[in-house]
């Protein structure tokens, strides 16, 4: 397919380039390596040192203490629950709107878009937000986190201008074979699309998997709480000074452990990372190969 | 005789019905509430309630420009702003152009993953993370580069300083994960047409300036477009936990003043005012660049 | 395409949509918020059970509380923990506990008082502009007139039921807090190295910090120590500048009048001290930067010596250098303030942390604010302190010789669980209870926190509530807390110490000011 000539000027470059995306991995991975490192360290270890890859004397107290109760194991199913039930509903509704808004000739194109790009920028809040939620009868259910944000207006305007991009061809020749535009969207453009698909499938799934903020609005039972909404509060309890007068608490309240902390936020953090590894395959390369040509 | 409009309602039917969910969504989600913005003419106060809350017109806007500080803010905020699209925005394109010429598949798919990981690190851990690095007592990067360069150079709480390690921490945060959707466009390029180029002898350079940018260009417009709707606004979190009594000239932005305006004093109104000017200006910006786009022969929004 | 294979598209579509949408009904059937179902419970015919008669409560069915606290860990107890069976036992209720991440309970209290209906008792932070309008704006049952007719709450300090009020009324029963509770935590070892003692005066702790730089205090031959470390978190420049006469937030000038802190004579003194310190390397480089969250850790590595902050910081403190390495004897011992030029003085809390506040949303009619404040005053009881803060006895804990002794681990956490978070509804207005037995840094903490309340410096303007404050406090006290640090980094020098006093008052510092002393002169 490419050329197996490569003049010296190529060699170099190439090799300049496994060099510096190298670099770049390891500064980027480095830090969650010291993570998982530090959720396998002792207490006394942690504060010791201030960065390191190996523990000096390794420990799964951590682990153990967050895996005692089942807790942890609920709020990480509420989350499963939540980022797969989201991002389906996410799909629906966004490549549906963003198919029809696609279609050049759709009458009140112009009005549509224009309502979506004043969404984006031009909010109520969340007090209006919440009272909206909350007049729909939503308020503690896991249908109050997924709805509100269904449709990223972001990912619908990208999506829909690939839709656009779309050679017409391809329409064409289903509708004149008798296809109704569902027929359309789901035979032939979503196979078409599956880079996008998956680009944005994980986009709205990470979303999901990292928000807190809409469950601790939305959610009052303790018990439905995703992973992040823990996390974060571990992350935050962490944070207290010592005195800081604002926790006024009595001697009740310790902080976390830092190795709990950090073994906190790797089990909230490998699930998602290994999602996109298995959604590689579908940025290979060639896609369209084979889209009809006249 | 059908009305004109009555007929192509007929034949686009089932398109109608597909955009049904979604347009149901944002009126519900999006529009109902969008009363809120109302509250920045008023003096909001949760309990009381939007309607009987006293109304008190522009006298927020009024307070907001008037404020001493107000020219500070928007320097620092625009600033902030500026080195983010330039410095911060072309980096993932350059990464997923660098990672598309990698030819062995499994360094490729590692360097991918790896790169993606920061983005899933909360910010507060790499505030702390940041302070473990650079501090001028004992910070293992503070004392690498006074050995290399002799310069002891405190970042966290030099003015001048600042700016550069905010990007820089966006850089290594944000970076991996942009790449992705550039790789999802790249992938879509029509092998076709690199093969073409290849036989009409087109050296790397020349594919990648020919065929890779012009089919990529669309995706990058189109960022572009809507990172400008967001102009105005820094990642508040980030900037909250950097900031420290030594910098604060140059780290107060429009979002921390907010916050501290805003949330902890209740001041609900205040900080939805400050957000309806953000949001004026980012529409402008939006439009504008998206006429700029279309000029240009690019697709725009719409 | 055939007609048939149109149908089966569509089929294929409408079963999707189907199963999403019994997807998302199945999520929607996740129940009610708590705050649906009827709050009080029904009118009674015994219509003036006063709270102090709990003969009669007997007959009356259990009233149903929903109270919202926050939470301060993420295994919380639900309806089935045997700790809140025993609390609705003795009190005679049907608890359901909202439980709110302690880092976003701002937010989730404007959104609850946004929505209207909230719990019939919730923690509320009583300096929050949104609580404060909403206290005034009929939101909560003004307690103040009620509190006489209860055994434990007659008894809750007026001065802080003053501090705690809005417009001089109670709208919340305060939360309790030890009043005296900063300290001065040293490594004992250090000291004994360089031969010093407890510090009794400035002079003295100067000279401790100087002698553990320069003296090697861990006796490792090199010269890594230094005196105190200060973290990003500027408590202790707080806490000390009180030590040299700068009142605490506002003073009265001599004639009666209140100017704030940073305008006395004293603030500069206490500020060229500061300086003094950071200059001759006493304190840590990189105070200004330094992350809260390893304040600690200088102190436990063998670094620094000396922290300022509450005392209880020493037990922690101690707990982490026993984890590294175990002996008998704590590492850290704790000590009041040093005397100023001024006296002994030091920093007080505000002797208490947020207000249980009642709803008039839930609790509808007096007869149920009676028996609400009934529950409140309840909690005072001995046994519901025990129960709250130390669980049950025989599972959670034993008596022995009369301290109390856990038999949980924090790691144990099945049955920490029961109990978690739950002392946050507690008032601690009511009689002493037993204590935890005590170790030899307790006891010293205890006995300092003690020995301080003799010596705190109240705050004159604590009760009184500022508008210029709501609208531009924090800018203001930016400007001073910003100044303070420039100054000791050098930064600015007196001039432009001066100029930031400048800036803070005609940035509305003349305006607050003025409010203030209206307030306060309007204080009968």
């Amino acid at each position: 397919m490419v050329s197996k000539h490569r003049t010296v000027g190529e060699r170099l470059f190439d090799g300049f380039n496994y060099i510096a995306l190298a670099a770049f991995a390891l500064v980027a991975a480095l830090p969650f390596v010291y993570m998982i490192a530090g959720s396998f360290a002792t207490e006394a270890e942690l504060t010791e040192r201030d960065f390191f890859l190996i523990p000096r004397d390794w420990s799964i107290a951590a682990y153990q203490y967050i895996f005692s109760s089942d807790t942890i194991f609920r709020s990480i199913g509420v989350s499963v629950f939540i980022t797969v039930a989201g991002t389906l509903t996410n799909l629906a509704f966004t490549l549906t709107m963003a198919y029809s808004l696609s279609r050049k000739d759709l009458m009140g194109r112009r009005l549509f878009m224009n309502m979506i790009i004043f969404s984006m920028l031009f909010s109520g809040g969340m007090i209006p937000g919440y009272l909206v939620v909350k007049e729909l009868g939503l308020i503690d259910s896991y249908a109050a986190v997924i709805l509100p944000g269904a449709i990223s207006a972001f990912n619908l305007i990208i999506i829909r201008n690939f839709f656009q991009q779309l050679p017409p061809g391809l329409e064409e020749s289903a509708r004149i074979d008798g296809c109704t535009e569902l027929g359309v969207l789901w035979r032939i453009v979503l196979p078409l699309s599956k880079p996008v698909i998956a680009t944005f499938g994980l986009f709205y799934a990470v979303g999901h998997w990292n928000n807190f903020f809409s469950a601790l609005l939305y959610l009052n039972d303790h018990k439905k709480w995703p992973l992040q909404v823990m996390l974060r509060e571990i992350v935050m309890l962490s944070q207290l000074a010592v005195g800081d007068l604002s926790n006024m608490d009595p001697n009740f309240v310790t902080p976390p452990d830092q190795a709990v902390k950090m073994a906190v936020i790797v089990v909230g953090t490998v699930p998602i990372l290994c999602v996109y590894p298995f959604l590689q395959k579908h940025f290979a390369k060639g896609v369209l190969l084979g889209s009809i040509k006249g | 005789m059908k009305p004109a409009w009555a007929v192509r309602l007929r034949r686009d039917k089932w398109l109608y019905i597909l955009l049904l969910p979604g347009l149901l969504y944002f009126i519900v989600f999006k529009y109902l509430p969008m009363w809120g913005v109302a509250i920045a003419f008023q003096n909001f106060q949760p309990f009381v309630g939007f309607w009987n809350s006293e109304w008190v017109g522009f006298e927020h806007f009024r307070v907001f420009f008037s404020n001493p500080d107000f020219t500070r803010l928007l320097r620092n905020t625009f600033l902030l702003a500026v080195y983010d699209l330039v410095f911060f925005f072309p980096a993932p394109i350059i990464v997923a152009l660098l990672l598309n010429e990698l030819r062995i598949a499994i360094f490729k798919r590692l360097v991918q993953t790896m790169v993606y990981v920061p983005h899933f690190i909360s910010m507060v851990i790499v505030a702390s993370m940041t302070y473990v690095f650079l501090t001028p007592q004992g910070g293992v990067l503070y004392e690498l580069i006074a050995q290399l360069t002799g310069a002891k150079i405190n970042f966290l709480s030099d003015p001048d300083w600042f700016r550069p390690m905010i990007i820089l921490q966006i850089m290594w945060k944000e970076t991996g994960w942009g790449t992705i959707i550039f790789l999802a466009a790249l992938a879509s390029v029509d092998v076709e047409q690199y093969e073409a180029a290849i036989v009409d002898g087109a050296s790397r350079l020349q594919r990648l300036w020919h065929v890779t940018l012009p089919a990529i260009s669309h995706v990058i417009v189109i960022l572009l477009i809507l990172r400008l709707g967001n102009f105005l606004d820094n990642g508040f979190e980030q900037i909250f936990l950097m900031t420290n009594s030594l910098n604060r000239s140059v780290a107060d932005v429009f979002d921390t003043y907010v916050y501290f305006v805003g949330i902890t004093q209740g001041a609900f109104s205040y900080s939805t005012a400050i957000g309806l000017f953000k949001s004026v200006v980012g529409i402008v910006l939006i439009y504008g660049s998206n006429w700029l786009a279309k000029r240009f022969g690019q697709e725009g929004l719409y | 395409m055939t007609k048939d294979r149109v149908w089966k598209l569509s089929g294929k579509l409408l079963l999707a949509a189907v199963m999403m949408m019994s997807v998302l009904l199945a999520a929607c059937s996740g129940g009610n918020a708590n705050g649906d179902k009827p709050a009080a419970s029904k009118p009674q015919s015994t219509a003036d059970s006063g709270g102090a008669d709990d003969g009669n409560a007997e007959t009356l069915p259990p009233l149903k509380l929903d109270i919202m606290v926050p939470a301060f860990n993420t295994e919380l107890p639900d309806r089935s923990s045997p700790v809140i069976q025993a609390l609705e036992q003795y009190t005679n209720t049907e608890i359901h506990m909202q439980f709110v991440p302690n880092s976003s309970y701002g937010d989730k209290m404007n959104i609850t008082l946004a929505s209207g209906r909230l719990p019939h008792i919730m923690v509320v932070d009583r300096n929050s502009a949104s609580y404060i309008n909403a206290a005034r704006t009929g939101a909560f049952w003004e307690l103040g007139p009620y509190l006489k007719d209860y055994p434990n709450l007659s008894q809750a300090n007026p001065i802080i039921l003053n501090n705690s009020s809005v417009d001089g009324k109670t709208f919340g029963i305060y939360r309790g807090r030890t009043l005296g509770r900063m300290g001065v935590t040293i490594n004992r070892e250090w000291m004994a190295n360089v031969g010093m003692s407890e510090p009794k005066t400035i002079d003295e702790f100067y000279a401790l910090l100087k002698a553990f730089k320069e003296n090697d205090p861990d006796r490792n031959n090199k010269d890594d120590t230094y005196g105190m470390v200060v973290s990003k978190y500027a408590g202790p420049w707080d806490i000390m500048q009180i030590w040299f006469g700068v009142p605490n937030k506002w003073g009265e000038d001599g004639s009666g009048k209140l100017i704030p802190a940073h305008m006395t004579p004293e603030y500069k003194e206490a500020l060229k001290f500061f300086k003094k310190l950071y200059d001759e390397g006493l304190v840590n480089e990189d105070f200004a930067v330094m992350d809260p969250a390893v304040w600690l850790d200088p102190i436990v590595n063998g670094q620094a010596g000396v922290m300022v902050d509450v005392a209880d910081a020493a037990r922690r403190i101690d707990n982490k250098m026993q984890e590294k390495e175990a002996r008998d004897t704590p590492y850290v011992d704790v000590f009041q303030a040093p005397v100023g030029p001024k006296g002994h003085r030091d920093m007080p809390t505000s002797g208490y942390a947020n207000v249980l506040a009642v709803s008039k949303s839930a609790v509808k009619t007096e007869d149920d604010l009676k028996r609400v404040l009934t529950f409140l005053d309840q909690l005072g009881d001995v046994e519901m302190q025990m129960l709250l803060g130390y669980g049950i006895e025989g599972r959670h804990y034993e008596m022995v010789d009369g301290y109390i002794k856990p038999l949980t681990t924090p790691e144990d956490k099945a049955l920490v669980k029961e109990m978690e978070s739950l002392n946050q509804m507690l008032t601690f207005i009511g009689p002493a209870t037993p204590t935890l037995e005590m170790t030899e840094i307790n006891a010293k903490i205890a006995e300092v926190q003690l020995a301080n309340e003799e010596i705190v410096v109240s705050n004159p303007a604590e009760p009184l509530i500022s508008e210029v404050y709501a609208q531009m406090g924090q800018q203001l006290d930016n400007i001073i807390a910003d100044a303070r640090i420039q100054y000791i980094v050098g930064q600015i020098d007196d001039k432009g110490l001066d100029d930031a006093i400048a800036l803070w008052r005609s940035s509305g510092g003349d305006k607050y000011i003025d409010e203030i002393n209206t307030l306060y002169a309007a204080i009968p």
